[in-house]
């Protein structure tokens, strides 16, 4: 008896001084204190060195909290009990947001900087007139390929995928949306296209594709095109940035027939509790020194025109992460399809991978 | 006999290189210098350094072990008493139902415990942190626990409480001179049990830490999937060690008491299984 009780007491001990040592750490730090910033934002997506910046000039601590999903952050807002005071959702996130009433409507007034944004970026189709959100980053989906492997193909169209000699040499991210857009797009449809007849076409090249194919995965796409085991992939301009990061062999293009542009955008949501302070820190991230210092550190494209002046020339001046204006013309962002057609894409999607197997 | 002993050996040496080559490998990485885990450059001790400049990630290692410690010992604490009623239901029907229904909470999905901790805590208003992940630890590791402690009540000897009590123990004395130094062993692995499922739970974790507080396992997830940094290589570096050294440290503690005659019992057991 008498061990037992010493060991539950030595225990005890233990954890109420870990305990202790970590309350006091937070205090040193500044995370306890009544003037703190919750942010909630994808892994690595902001340079640390702006968090220190922004503490400096507002006297705000920032706690930083990460999620690798959009589905994992919704489910966290959803079901309330947290209270973060800014998110940075993508753009069909923040349509579902906005239909679940889970955002505050931002007041412009408070937000002078945000006339640094390009129009382009501004009234997209998930939040006509900016009401609820201000943009980060954006980026595109497109071709990644290595041409030492690909045979002198250079991948303009969409279409170039399907070419035979790419036998076993594509690799594909898992995305229901960013695959079938790729087919839709291929048959010079919208990728936001809804007909059935389209759909079942989208379907059918898709599984014409499927010798080509040699895997159809998650995020260790980006290792795997940088270790050269596949010739060409399917990815977000964001990874192909890191992966050519990595391997400068590697080449990546926006096919002409059009392709998807996305933007995360930096949200307040309805529970915040600082929200003074997430106005503040909005605000500081669209000053162009500050953005430009941020998608230099992160490494995808900045929606700030102002900032794009400050960035050196040979970011600022790749057309690969900055298309001209010809092209993102044609870039669509993707719609908010419902609930069913959104079930239906997945399950289409899902055919086409058990027939890849 | 000779031979066949060289065979199996062997056998176990190479199960022990498969269970701890990626660990190795891992570790070796650590110290490259070139960032990467395809080619190793050079020595380095930066991702070490820059562990412990990251004060975050150490408030969350700490997190993660209060968390173990607090809520193993309660875990294991609730499940003696809850041990001893089960132990004690005379009918043998009773009794199943109660075990099914205990033994149903370590089979059930993580994901779905997790989702329903998280659903509960927001309905009762428990703001998510540092109380929904201790209770929520605390409520996974009770069965657990259970589990490792009620075997040895069972074999325990009834005779054993009875002459204790023939013998003038009143019913404190029985409890905590006969049954809880009989079943020691069960209460050690059950709390070593839930200690280690606790230090490594991602699934109900994940659902359940909000508002700036977070555990090891889900921060190294959310990192991980923007490519590992081999600062998390560093940093599991330490851990694994650290464990090292305190199953060394138990090994040496129940082997000491091992040559006590009086403490035979105790000694092969405790080691959780």
């Amino acid at each position: 008896m008498k061990q037992l009780v010493n060991a539950f007491l030595a225990v005890m001990i233990a954890a109420f001084a870990l305990m202790y040592l970590g309350a006091w750490m937070n205090k040193s730090e500044g995370y306890s204190g009544g003037n703190t910033l919750t942010i909630y934002n994808w892994g690595d997506y902001i340079d640390p060195e702006l968090l220190t910046q922004f503490q400096k000039e507002t006297g705000i601590t920032v706690i930083y909290q990460t999620f690798d999903s959009n589905e994992a952050m919704l489910t966290k807002i959803e079901q309330g009990g947290t209270n973060f005071d800014l998110v940075v959702p993508s753009d069909y996130a923040i349509a579902k947001m906005k239909e679940e009433n889970l955002l505050l409507q931002l007041d412009h007034s408070k937000l002078p900087n945000l006339s640094h944004i390009d129009p382009r970026f501004m009234s997209l189709s998930f939040d006509e007139g900016n009401r609820y959100s201000v943009p980060y980053f954006w980026g595109t989906v497109g071709i990644i390929y290595n041409p030492e492997l690909t045979h002198g193909l250079t991948f303009k169209s969409w279409n170039d995928l399907w070419d035979s000699r790419l036998k076993n040499n594509i690799l594909l991210l898992d995305g229901a949306r960013e695959v079938m857009g790729m087919a839709l797009n291929s048959l010079h449809y919208s990728l936001n296209d809804t007909s059935e007849e389209h759909l079942q076409g989208a379907l059918k090249k898709l599984n014409a594709l499927s010798p080509n194919v040699k895997a159809i995965v998650g995020d260790e796409i980006k290792m795997l095109l940088a270790n050269e085991e596949a010739a060409v992939g399917l990815v977000w301009s964001g990874d192909a940035a890191e992966i050519m990061d990595e391997n400068d062999k590697l080449d990546y293009v926006v096919p002409e027939e059009g392709s998807n542009v996305w933007a995360d955008n930096l949200v307040i949501p309805r529970s915040a509790a600082n929200v003074e302070g997430a106005y503040k820190f909005i605000n500081f991230m669209l000053r162009p020194e500050v953005a430009a210092q941020n998608a230099e550190y992160v490494g995808y494209s900045t929606p700030n025109k102002d900032a794009l002046a400050l960035l050196p020339e040979d970011i600022s001046g790749d057309e690969r992460f900055y298309p001209p204006k010809a092209i993102t013309d044609k870039l669509e962002v993707y719609d908010n399809l419902g609930k069913r057609m959104l079930a239906h894409y997945n399950e289409l999607f899902l055919k086409f991978k058990m027939n890849n197997d | 006999m000779e031979n066949r002993n060289r065979w199996s050996n062997l056998y176990l040496a190479l199960v022990f290189i498969v269970l701890y080559a990626p660990i190795f490998y891992l570790m070796y990485y650590s110290f490259n210098s070139g960032g990467t885990m395809h080619e190793f450059e050079g020595f380095t001790l930066d991702y070490y350094r820059e562990v412990v400049q990251d004060t975050r990630l150490i408030i969350i290692v700490i997190n993660t072990l209060v968390i173990a410690l607090l809520s193993s010992a309660i875990a294991t604490i609730i499940a003696v008493i809850g041990a001893l009623a089960i132990q004690h239901v005379r009918s043998r029907r009773a009794k199943n139902t109660l075990l099914s229904l205990n033994n149903v909470l370590i089979v059930s999905p993580d994901v779905i415990i997790g989702a329903s901790f998280l659903i509960l805590f927001t309905i009762a208003g428990v703001k998510l942190g540092f109380s929904s992940v201790l209770l929520s630890h605390i409520a996974f590791s009770v069965p657990i626990a259970v589990l490792m402690i009620l075997p040895h009540l069972e074999e325990m000897s009834p005779t054993l409480t009875d002459a204790a009590r023939d013998l003038g123990a009143t019913r404190r004395d029985v409890l905590t001179k006969v049954i809880l130094p009989v079943i020691r062993p069960g209460i050690f692995s059950g709390f070593f049990m839930a200690l280690t499922y606790s230090l490594d739970d991602f699934a109900v974790t994940f659902f359940v830490t909000g508002n700036g507080y977070s555990t090891l396992s889900v921060e190294i997830y959310s990192r991980a999937r923007q490519g590992v940094s081999l600062s998390i290589n560093a940093l599991s570096t330490l851990i694994f060690l650290f464990t090292v050294l305190l199953v060394v440290g138990y090994y040496f503690l129940t082997a000491k008491k091992a040559k006590k005659p009086s403490a035979e019992r105790t000694a092969e057991a405790g080691v959780p299984r």
